[in-house]
């Protein structure tokens, strides 16, 4: 795809830029210093907790990944709710 | 007041050394009482980059050792007998000494100069730990790669769980044409990633190598650009206000000048 951008002129991103995000958003994880292990550990006892007051939880379905944010990193939980009907 | 002042960055071959030589030889030049220490042991430099190294005869093992008085290990610089040099011991390995003998070692320093600056081996282990056990403040050497970057960023945190304040920042090896391409991260990419304090920027410059290659240091060449951003700095160190070079543009007026003659500014052109 790039190729065929660049093909009809589309613009490369700048590879300054290319590195500046990469290095954001490697240093979320390396300041958090969560190891996929405890990530694993946390994904279980939030779907935990969250079971007790909903008990349409997927635990396995849960995804928590690290966010960069303009002022903040964030921790952002996707938990899907099975529809019942 | 004497102040102890360490450049780490983490990582290897972001110019530590050659940092704390023209930095130490800057504010000499400026009139300071400067001792530099290199603090890699094992893997002394410090000495060839000033071209010291045939002088000398003890070390700071030596000293901390008790084996000869600081003053019998301390090397007078070749132009500036303000400026003393501490070398590192070669055969002996960084367990040689502890952050407590470093501390001890700073404050002897301290009676007898203004500036004292620990040249801190790469990495985070033992030998980075001594380097900063002694220092009032630290100055971080990152050059604008993702490599050296990332680094720069674990030793600010460190730094600061060492409670040493701060750390401020030196930019080194900075190619402007390449920046203004958009090929190479910029002051403020670098900054906005890492969010400390700027103490300065230093451009790539070939002279650092030819001056290296003779044992000289680029501050005392008027013609080196990198020489000039590192009187800049040690300016800046002692609390002068200097405003940094503005080096994307300037590079590109230079270039657009010499590029009518077809050549570009050379060092025995000043």
């Amino acid at each position: 795809m790039g190729f065929i951008n660049s093909l009809f002129g589309g613009k490369r991103e700048r590879s300054s830029d290319v590195a500046r995000e990469r290095l954001l958003t490697v240093l979320v994880h390396d300041r958090v210093k969560l190891t996929p292990d405890l990530l694993e550990q946390l994904k279980a006892e939030l779907s935990a907790v969250i079971a007790k007051y909903v008990p349409a939880v997927e635990p396995g379905e849960i995804e928590v990944s690290l966010l960069r944010g303009e002022s903040n990193d964030h921790i952002k939980a996707d938990i899907p709710l099975r529809r019942t009907t | 007041m004497s102040r102890v002042i360490t450049i780490t960055s983490g990582k290897g071959g972001v110019g530590k050394t050659t940092t704390t030589a023209n930095l130490g030889t800057a504010l000499a030049i400026q009139g300071a009482k400067v001792a530099v220490v290199d603090a890699d042991i094992g893997l002394r430099n410090l000495d060839v980059v000033m071209g010291l190294e045939n002088r000398i005869v003890y070390d700071l093992v030596d000293v901390v050792e008790g084996r000869c008085r600081l003053r019998q290990a301390l090397i007078k610089d070749k132009h500036f007998p303000d400026l003393c040099l501490l070398p590192a011991a070669q055969t002996r390995d960084k367990d040689a000494v502890s952050p407590d003998d470093m501390i001890a070692l700073a404050n002897q320093l301290r009676a007898e100069f203004d500036y004292v600056i620990f040249d801190s081996p790469a990495g985070i282990e033992a030998g980075f730990r001594n380097a900063i056990a002694g220092a009032d403040e630290v100055l971080i050497v990152t050059t604008p790669e993702v490599s050296a970057v990332r680094d720069a960023d674990r030793i600010i945190g460190l730094v600061e769980a060492f409670e040493k304040g701060h750390p401020r920042l030196i930019l080194n090896r900075l190619k402007p044409r390449m920046v203004n391409r958009g090929e190479m991260m910029s002051v403020e990419d670098v900054l906005q990633i890492l969010a400390i304090d700027l103490i300065g920027v230093v451009p790539d410059d070939e002279m650092i190598v030819t001056a290296t290659n003779r044992g000289e240091v680029a501050v005392l060449d008027r013609g080196s650009l990198a020489g000039r951003a590192f009187n800049d700095i040690a300016r800046r160190m002692k609390g002068e206000q200097v405003p940094f070079m503005v080096l994307e543009e300037q590079q590109g007026m230079l270039d657009r000048f010499f590029g009518m003659f077809g050549r570009r500014p050379r060092s025995s052109e000043r």
